[in-house]
C-alpha cells in the first residue's frame, strides 16, 4: 500500500510515517500544505493520502478541500481525513459524490494504534469509516428525521454508530463485549426499524446507513 | 368738525379725509408687525418733534441751547429700545447678553456725554465729570463680559473635548473586540494545533510502545492508562476550544457555521443568507452567538413549528433575523436577551424583539461592520 500524509505539525506527521512503516504500509510522500499534497499525489499516485484538515498558511480547511480535489483528479484514490473536531458538514462533503475509500477520523484516534491502522487499511480497500461522533451528530435526534430512527434502543444505536464506524459483526462484538449472535439480532432489529434489507458485507451496511443518514438529513 | 365752518382757512382745500390716511397707514404698515408698525410711528414722531422743537428754538430767537435737554429726553427712550433690539439678533444666548450690557453702557454713555455737552453749553460746567461713571460702566462690563464668555468658551471647549473623547473610546472600544475576537480565534487555533495535536503526537508514541510491549503486560496497562489520560486532555482541550470559537465558524465563516447549527436544530431551522464578503471576526462571533443561543431558546421554549434565520449583509454591516411560528410572548428585558442585547450593544448594533403572544417570535439584529 502506497500512501501519502499531509500534516503540518513534523512531530506528528514523523510518528506517524514511523507508526505506519513499522507495520510495512509504503509512505512514498509527505507534505505540510495543500499543494504539496497535490503535487505528491500526481507525483506519485499513492492509493490512500491521509489528511489533516488544517494545513498551512491559513489553517482553516485547506486540507479538506486539498483531499477533495485530489479525489477530483484521482477518483480511485482513498482519503483518510484526521481533525481535531469533527463536523457533520465535513463529513457530508466528504461522502457526497461517493463514500468509497473515504475515512473521516478525530486525530486522537490515532493513539489507539491498532485501531487506527485497522481504519487505513479499510479505507485505502475501499471501505467508509466516519468517526463515531460524527455519527452521533448525525444520528442526533431530529423531529424531521423518520420515526424509524426513534424507535432504536440505545443499545441499537450504538451498534448503528459502530456499524456506520465499518466494523465488523465480530469487532461490534468486542466493542460492546457481547456475542456475535446478540449483535446480529441488534442488527436485523435496527435494519427492520429502519425499514432497510440487511446486507451482507460491511461495506454495503455502511453504504445503507449512510444512505439513510443522507436521506434523513 | 363744527369749528371749520368759521375758520379763517376755509378756503383752503379740506383736509384729506380719513380714507387716505387710511390707505397710507395702511401702505406703511405693509409688510410690518403691529409692534414694528407702532416703533416706526413713535420713532418719526420723536423725529418729527426734535425737528418741531428746534424749528421753534430758532423761531424763539436762538439763545440758550435748551432743544437739546429735551433730545436727551427723547434720545433715551429711542437708545433704549435700540440696545434691547439689536442684541437679539446674535445667536446664542451668552453673547446676547453681553451685547445688551455693552448696548446699554453705550446708551448711558450716549446720555452722559450728551448731558454733560449740554452743561457745558449751559457754561456751568468745570471739569470732565463723566469720567467716573464711565470708568465704572467700562470697568463692570468688561467684567461681565469676561465672566460670560469665558463661560461660554469653557463650554464650547468641554463640549469639544467630550466629542472628541466619545470618538476615541468608541474607536478604542471596537478595536478592542476586534483584537479580542482575532485573539480568540488565534487561541482555538493554538489549542488545536498545538497543545492538541502535541498530545496526539503523545498519544501515538504512546500506543507505538504498548504495541511493542506484548510480553510485559503491567507496563503495557501503565501505558494504555496514560494514553487514556492523554485522550481525555484532548477531549477538555477541544471542548474549551469549541467553547471559545467554534472551529467551523473560525474556518468557514458565519454563513456555514449558522448552516451546521440549523441542521443540528430538531426543527430543521431554515437558513437564507445573502452574505457576499468576509465580515470581521467580531461581527461573525456576536452574530454566531445570538444565532446559536435564540435558536436554543426557540427549540427550548417556543413550541414552534417552523423556525428560520436570515442574514443579509452590505457594506454597512449585517442585518439579522432569527423567527419562528411559536407561542410567542418572550419577555425582551428577561436575562437570555439582556444578555444578547449586551452583546449586540458593545458592537454599537440594535437588537429588536417582537414576540406578541401567540404569534411567534421574531429578534432583529443589526451590526454595524467596524470603520
Amino acid at each position: 500500500m502506497r500512501v501519502v500524509i499531509a500534516e503540518d505539525l513534523a512531530l506528528l506527521r514523523e510518528g506517524i510515517v514511523a507508526l505506519l512503516r513499522e507495520h510495512d504500509i509504503d509512505v512514498v510522500a509527505q507534505a505540510e500544505d495543500g499543494p504539496g499534497l497535490l503535487r505528491a499525489i500526481s507525483g506519485h499516485a499513492p492509493d490512500l493520502a491521509i489528511v489533516d484538515v488544517r494545513l498551512p498558511p491559513s489553517f482553516r480547511d485547506e486540507g479538506l478541500r486539498a483531499a477533495l480535489e485530489a479525489r477530483r483528479r484521482q477518483p480511485d484514490l482513498s482519503v483518510l481525513v484526521l481533525s481535531q473536531y469533527v463536523e457533520t458538514a465535513y463529513a457530508d462533503e466528504l461522502i457526497a459524490e461517493n463514500s468509497a475509500g473515504i475515512g473521516y477520523l478525530l486525530k486522537e484516534r490515532i493513539g489507539d494504534v491498532r485501531a487506527f491502522l485497522d481504519a487505513v487499511h479499510r479505507v485505502a480497500a475501499g471501505g467508509t469509516v466516519l468517526d463515531r461522533q460524527v455519527v452521533t451528530q448525525m444520528l442526533a435526534p431530529h423531529d424531521r428525521a423518520p420515526d424509524g430512527l426513534a424507535g432504536l434502543t440505545a443499545r441499537e444505536r450504538e451498534v448503528l454508530q459502530l456499524i456506520a464506524e465499518g466494523r465488523s459483526n465480530a469487532g461490534i462484538a468486542d466493542a460492546l463485549v457481547v456475542t456475535p449472535g446478540a449483535v446480529e439480532k441488534h442488527i436485523t432489529s435496527i435494519f427492520g426499524k429502519l425499514d432497510l434489507p440487511s446486507q451482507g458485507d460491511d461495506h454495503r451496511r455502511v453504504l445503507a446507513v449512510l444512505a439513510y443518514l443522507k436521506a434523513a438529513g | 368738525m363744527g369749528w371749520m365752518s368759521d375758520h379763517p382757512w376755509r378756503s383752503v382745500p379740506p383736509v384729506p379725509s380719513v380714507v387716505p390716511l387710511k390707505r397710507w397707514v395702511a401702505a406703511q404698515a405693509d409688510g410690518l408687525t403691529r409692534t414694528q408698525f407702532a416703533r416706526l410711528v413713535a420713532y418719526r414722531a420723536v423725529l418729527l418733534a426734535a425737528s418741531l422743537l428746534l424749528v421753534l428754538w430758532a423761531m424763539t430767537g436762538g439763545g440758550t441751547f435748551w432743544p437739546g435737554w429735551a433730545w436727551l429726553g427723547l434720545a433715551a427712550p429711542l437708545l433704549l429700545d435700540l440696545s434691547w433690539r439689536l442684541p437679539r439678533r446674535l445667536e446664542t444666548v451668552a453673547s446676547q447678553r453681553v451685547a445688551l450690557i455693552w448696548a446699554l453702557i453705550a446708551t448711558a454713555t450716549l446720555l452722559l456725554l450728551g448731558t454733560w455737552v449740554m452743561a457745558g453749553i449751559d457754561g456751568d460746567v468745570t471739569r470732565f465729570w463723566p469720567e467716573w461713571p464711565l470708568f465704572g460702566l467700562t470697568t463692570g462690563g468688561i467684567a461681565y463680559s469676561v465672566f460670560t464668555l469665558h463661560d461660554r468658551v469653557l463650554l464650547a471647549q468641554g463640549r469639544r473635548t467630550l466629542r472628541a473623547r466619545v470618538d476615541l473610546l468608541s474607536t478604542s472600544r471596537r478595536a478592542t473586540i476586534d483584537a479580542q475576537a482575532a485573539e480568540l480565534r488565534r487561541i482555538e487555533r493554538d489549542l488545536h494545533d498545538g497543545a492538541q495535536a502535541r498530545l496526539v503526537a503523545l498519544a501515538l508514541h504512546l500506543g507505538r510502545a504498548e504495541l511493542r510491549l506484548d510480553d510485559q503486560p503491567e507496563v503495557q496497562a501503565l501505558i494504555h492508562d496514560a494514553q487514556r489520560e492523554a485522550d481525555t486532555a484532548i477531549a477538555e482541550l477541544r471542548d474549551l476550544a469549541r467553547g471559545i470559537v467554534p472551529p467551523l465558524l473560525a474556518d468557514r465563516g458565519l454563513v456555514a457555521a449558522v448552516q451546521a447549527l440549523a441542521a443540528q436544530s430538531p426543527l430543521g431551522t431554515r437558513v437564507t443568507a445573502d452574505v457576499g464578503r468576509p465580515l470581521e471576526p467580531a461581527v461573525e462571533n456576536a452574530a454566531y452567538f445570538v444565532i446559536a443561543e435564540a435558536v436554543t431558546n426557540t427549540t427550548k421554549h417556543a413550541a414552534a413549528e417552523h423556525s428560520w434565520v436570515r442574514l443579509r449583509a452590505d457594506r454597512r454591516g449585517l442585518d439579522l433575523e432569527v423567527g419562528d411560528d411559536g407561542c410567542g410572548g418572550a419577555d425582551p428585558s428577561g436575562s437570555g436577551l439582556a444578555g444578547l442585547r449586551a452583546r449586540v450593544e458593545a458592537l454599537d448594533g440594535t437588537l429588536v424583539v417582537h414576540s406578541p403572544p401567540g404569534e411567534g417570535t421574531r429578534l432583529e439584529v443589526r451590526l454595524p461592520c467596524g470603520s
